[in-house]
């Protein structure tokens, strides 16, 4: 999607780019499966666009619609594989993830936009009704369907399963939601297969296959043509449906807005920074997801001017790691220049000028807590040596992006909004060495009870 | 009666209040008594509604129901004693009561008009809903909180049932061999509109009565039936049951007793059934049931049963926090303060205003009203002269305008203030909006392609007297829109300088003055010198130019040397020249929403990473990530270690100014020293280290002295 340029002077280089990038993909096994896929459903596209011809259906070539839309999918399916392999280059330095983002939301506003040719093809099929040929349509129908089928069940498509699971219910599934919650009232043994959240593009083939086959008998009883007009608006609105919430989750990553799910717990961790000593408030805060899953986050943080900037930034930093895979924080003060020239550059945090207005006060002798220099947890000198160590900082080039995206986190189970985000943390750090301490470091578990020590190293209250 | 309907009123929910809230569910064994009588008087009232068919052939509809109300006005003047009873009814009550009289005259006239119109059972279909229904159903139309999906799907079935009535009832396939009075009429609609002509102008058809006498017990069991049984019944059924199960078990016998009498009323089974047996067994044409009756029946129930069924309100509620208890507590004012918002008109201005405030989304306007207009005329103008392709062509044209509708949302929206969700601002939309009208014409391209593939394997014979008046339209509308856009396109750079970093053209006003830059820019001349909303906007008109275009210039050459080739080579070239103007947009869009770091400022940023190299007591710099968020903003974060030496306040600074020269104007800038690592180092040791740490610390300086010093 997208990727396709056709100019002139770069053509040559540029293909022979995509031919390289295609190989690498192609070296890898999962891929030949979807390759293999991408043949059959170019070969039954094919065949659907003949049938439609030759029926001249309306429904049925909204039905081939939907198969051409598998075939965008088979390719984000690819696309999500080589993201994987890509580092990130100087120009595109977050790294590729946002390709896959960028190829759900094209295929499904591709998708869109065709329901919307159908919509208006179908408008103007009502003010003149031509006549269908019913010899093909069935076959269609059930060719496209088992297809559909076939390809959706068998090729596990990363990027569109996370975000079938993570955007909101289309109509449909609400619909069907509804109507099978009553079914399991009635008969309690069907819950296991109604109740779960089904899937929204089994859902629309199948209920696609049942406008066509309605379609198709009524047009053979009563020749009732508009009834195929009828059910390509259907097929149509159905796929308007689907397509929309995902479209909506997709655009508002590329968007760069910060997931609603997340705002509760970036709110406590917010408060949580601004909570610590020194921190006088937290402004410019952006945070919006990088990729499926992983948060980017820039936050601008203005401190008293006697705190230390190293100390505040490392407890920002590590607050908010929890959450947020990639940060940036901006530490700074209001009237740095001042206490510089008047006590010398080193000695800016030795005890508070009593009399700024915008300084809360606090308790002057607190100064020696901080004046510490060497770290902010005095025990650490008899603690073992720690398991990773940014010693050599210059070197440690990128210690906080995570580039290990073979372990992303895609399917694992994510129903709710904060899960990716938990599981995310599990390997999310990508520090090496980290390992032996992950276990407790879910975000969640450990949030509380680091909020109560921090309460007791950073400020004690009389 | 009345008193057993007095006595039930307080016996029912002493008998139903149990212990503990929400809906109260009454043992149904109870209440079958009342679910039988409640079946068994609608079956009745259609009874009763198929015999007062039979009497208005007879009786002229003015009469009719003035011997209908006055029967049922005795009757319940006898059972009610409104007069004798109760308290004196004040003049204000009067006013009340005629008004609500002469309301109910006019709609029990047209229930029978009607009844006359389409027969017993689609009067029945159409009428016999109860107030709940409606209710609900008009709450889904017209509010937002129409309570779930349910209820939508309960309304899309009424409306489906409707139109299966309205255009799949061919109720006039037998009636065309049957000897109607007015003549045959094509569908129950044209029937309607062609009587209610006939009923304005003359009322007196048919006043034909022979003996008013045999028709008393005909009047009697209408009156009894429709109006009296099912009145009383229908309130006590109210007061015993919820209103809900009432409307539900009222409305399935009803329409089925309806369906099973539009089938057999005539049939001699029935005879007996019937009060008046004049009528011949000639007119059992009439009126019949169809398939379409018979879905839309279906339809019918189906919607009644769900909109009638009690909605599930608590489902909204938002959860706001814990009772003392532990009990959740829910807010449920979400729905009130939805309703509070501003009136239609008010809406429209206050949007028209913000429209026509900006330039970009002001042009937009101005050409989609032009656009539309163009379509409306062609739309009304192919209806009149009933031509379908100037009908088929206004589609087209209506088709074309999403992409100016999209544009101009993404316009307006683009100027909204930063939110949560929107930390940036909604710049960004713009951009996207680009993207997607980028799509949106290779897909046209695409079908094009399509099509005129399609059409060079097979060349159709073409009618073209008509298309080239429209084509000439379309091209004049098209050109116009042309003008303005890259007209404004100039325009836009003296009004808002600096926000349209984009183009070669606003970085000769930018404070730093690189003027030497030649690269990056890709894409045409034509729509560089704007945003990507615009530019998608201005390759849409582009676009349909062409199109009209080739439209001529292939009419003229069919004409003048009847090459019928010519068409479908015209549109090969428009799709692949609609395809190329795309691709540079497409490419550019992905590149913003892809986070690269912006073409245009590569050079720029190079130097400045190398001038911040250079600052004293920085030792080196890490995850530079620069990116354009929106026409205006391009953002900035990078990660810089120092010495401990110096000051970090200073270093941000630096960098900050050399960074703002090269182009970005949102910056994160996190300055590390070695402290920094050492301190990660010392938080991340690990919960249970730093636990007993702080114990251990707390401790001692509880044991020191009281005052917290360590």
């Amino acid at each position: 999607m997208g990727t396709i340029h056709l100019f002139r002077k770069p053509q040559r280089s540029f293909f022979g780019k995509l031919l390289q990038e295609f190989r690498l993909v192609a070296a890898d096994r999962r891929s030949w499966k979807i390759l293999l896929f991408g043949a059959i459903n170019l070969t039954c596209t094919g065949f659907l666009l003949m049938w439609c011809n030759s029926t001249n259906s309306i429904a049925l070539t909204a039905y081939t619609y939907l198969t051409i839309f598998d075939l965008f999918s088979l390719v984000t399916c690819l696309i999500s594989y080589w993201v994987m392999m890509r580092k990130p280059s100087p120009a595109y330095s977050f790294g590729f993830e946002r390709l896959e983002v960028l190829a759900v939301f094209a295929s499904t506003v591709l998708a869109q936009l065709g329901a919307l040719f159908i919509l208006k093809e179908s408008a103007e099929r009502f003010l003149e009704q031509p006549e269908i040929h019913t010899g093909r349509l069935l076959v269609g129908t059930f060719v496209a369907l088992s297809f559909n089928l076939f390809t959706m069940l068998s090729i596990r498509n990363k990027p569109f399963a996370y975000v079938s699971e993570a955007a909101s219910t289309s109509w449909l599934q609400e619909h069907v939601a509804d109507l099978s919650r009553s079914l399991c009232g009635i008969i309690p043994g069907l819950s296991s297969i109604f109740l779960p959240r089904m899937n929204p593009f089994v859902l629309i083939d199948l209920a696609g296959a049942f406008a066509l086959c309605i379609t198709y008998m009524l047009i053979e009883i009563n020749n009732y043509f508009a009834v195929d007009t009828a059910s390509a608006i259907a097929i149509a609105l159905m796929t308007f449906g689907t397509m929309y919430p995902m479209s909506v989750y997709s655009g508002k990553v590329l968007l760069q807005t910060t997931p609603p799910h997340v705002i509760g717990q970036l709110d406590k961790l917010i408060r949580e920074v601004s909570t610590l000593d020194g921190v006088l408030e937290v402004r410019n805060e952006h945070f919006w997801t990088l990729g499926f899953g992983s948060l980017a986050g820039s936050v601008h943080v203005r401190i008293r001017r006697d705190a230390n900037e190293q100390m505040v930034l490392a407890h920002v930093t590590n607050r908010l790691y929890t959450l947020v895979s990639t940060l940036t924080v901006q530490i700074f003060k209001d009237d740095w220049i001042r206490p510089a020239l008047l006590s010398g550059p080193v000695a800016a945090n030795v005890l508070n000028f009593s009399d700024h207005h915008h300084i809360i006060p606090m308790p002057p002798l607190k100064g020696t807590d901080e004046s510490n220099p060497v770290t902010s947890t005095p025990a650490k000198h008899s603690s073992p040596p720690p398991e990773f160590s940014f010693n050599t900082p210059g070197k440690n080039v990128s210690p906080v992006i995570l580039l290990n995206t073979q372990t992303r986190p895609y399917g694992l189970g994510l129903n709710h909004g904060h899960t990716p985000y938990s599981s995310m943390l599990n390997q999310g750090h990508g520090v090496p060495g980290i390992g032996a301490t992950q276990g407790f470091r879910t975000g969640f578990t450990n949030i509380p009870s680091r909020y109560g020590t921090n309460n007791r190293i950073g400020q004690p209250r009389p | 009666m009345e008193e057993k309907y007095g006595g039930d009123v307080l016996a029912g929910p002493g008998g139903g209040g149990g212990g503990g809230l929400g809906p109260v569910d009454v043992p149904s064994a109870r209440l079958t008594k009342y679910i039988v009588l409640l079946c068994f008087t609608k079956l009745l009232k259609a009874v009763g509604l198929f015999e007062s068919y039979d009497l208005l052939k007879v009786v002229h509809i003015v009469q009719f129901i003035f011997i209908l109300k006055l029967g049922t006005a005795f009757f319940m003047v006898l059972f009610q004693k409104p007069f004798s009873s109760g308290k004196t009814i004040t003049k204000h009550q009067w006013i009340k009561i005629f008004k609500h009289a002469v309301a109910g005259c006019i709609i029990s006239l047209l229930w029978f008009f009607g009844l006359t119109l389409c027969g017993p059972l689609r009067t029945l279909l159409l009428f016999e809903h109860s107030d709940i229904v409606v209710i609900s159903l008009l709450s889904v139309l017209f509010t937002s909180s129409g309570g779930g999906p349910a209820k939508t799907r309960g309304a899309a079935f009424f409306i489906i049932a409707v139109i299966c009535l309205l255009l799949f009832d061919n109720d006039d396939l037998m009636a065309k061999m049957a000897e109607h009075p007015e003549g045959h009429h094509d569908s129950a609609l044209t029937h309607m509109l062609y009587t209610a002509i006939g009923f304005l102008g003359v009322a007196d058809h048919k006043s034909k009565v022979e003996s008013w006498f045999s028709l008393i017990m005909p009047f009697t069991t209408v009156i009894f039936f429709v109006m009296i049984l099912d009145f009383y019944v229908d309130s006590m059924c109210s007061v015993k049951m919820e209103v809900s199960k009432c409307a539900r078990y009222g409305s399935f016998p009803i329409f089925i007793s309806a369906l099973l009498f539009g089938n057999f009323w005539t049939h001699p089974i029935t005879d007996q059934l019937r009060a008046m047996n004049k009528a011949a067994h000639q007119e059992s044409t009439e009126h019949v049931l169809s398939g379409g009756v018979v879905v839309s029946a279906v339809f019918f129930i189906l919607s009644a049963n769900i909109l009638s069924s009690p909605s599930k309100r608590g489902q909204k509620g938002t959860l706001i926090g814990y009772s003392p208890e532990g009990t959740p507590l829910y807010n449920f004012m979400g729905d009130a303060f939805q309703h509070s918002s501003q009136s239609i008109p008010r809406f429209i201005k206050e949007s028209l205003k913000q429209i026509l405030e900006e330039n970009d989304s002001r042009q937009i306007f101005y050409f989609l009203c032009l656009n539309l207009l163009f379509t409306f005329v062609e739309l009304f103008y192919g209806v009149l002269t009933n031509s379908l392709g100037l009908i088929s062509d206004g589609f087209h044209m209506l088709f074309d305008c999403s992409a100016l509708v999209m544009g101009l949302f993404a316009a307006l929206m683009s100027r909204w203030k930063a939110t949560r969700i929107f930390s940036y601002g909604y710049g960004r939309i713009e951009i996207l909006s680009g993207f997607i009208n980028g799509l949106f014409l290779m897909v046209i391209a695409f079908f094009v392609f399509m099509e005129s593939v399609a059409r060079l394997i097979d060349p159709p014979e073409l009618d073209t007297h008509m298309l080239t008046p429209v084509s000439v339209g379309g091209l004049i509308v098209n050109l116009i829109g042309i003008c303005a856009f890259s007209h404004g396109h100039n325009h836009s750079h003296g009004a808002s300088q600096g926000s349209c970093h984009s183009s070669d053209h606003s970085h000769s006003h930018h404070a730093h003055g690189h003027s030497d830059h030649g690269h990056g820019h890709s894409h045409g001349s034509i729509g560089g010198g704007m945003n990507a909303n615009m530019r998608g906007v201005f390759l849409h008109v582009l676009a349909d130019t062409l199109g009209s275009i080739g439209v001529i210039v292939s009419t003229v050459l069919i004409e003048q040397f009847g090459w019928f080739i010519a068409d479908p080579l015209c549109s090969l070239f428009i799709a692949v020249l609609i395809f190329l103007s795309v691709v540079p947009l497409i490419k550019d869009a992905c590149q913003v929403l892809l986070l690269r770091l912006p073409p245009e400022y590569e050079k720029e940023l190079h130097t400045a990473l190398e001038k911040i190299q250079k600052i004293e007591g920085l030792i080196s710099y890490r995850d530079p990530h620069f990116w354009r968020h929106s026409a205006s903003v391009v953002a900035g974060t990078i990660h810089i270690q120092v010495t401990s030496d110096v000051l970090e306040q200073r270093i941000v600074q630096q960098v900050t100014g050399i960074l703002k020269d090269a182009g970005v104007n949102n910056l994160t800038i996190q300055v590390e020293k070695e402290a920094y690592f050492q301190h990660m180092s010392g938080l991340s040791t690990g919960f249970h280290d730093v636990l007993a740490m702080t114990k251990q610390m707390e401790s001692m300086k509880y044991y020191k002295d009281g005052t917290y010093i360590m």
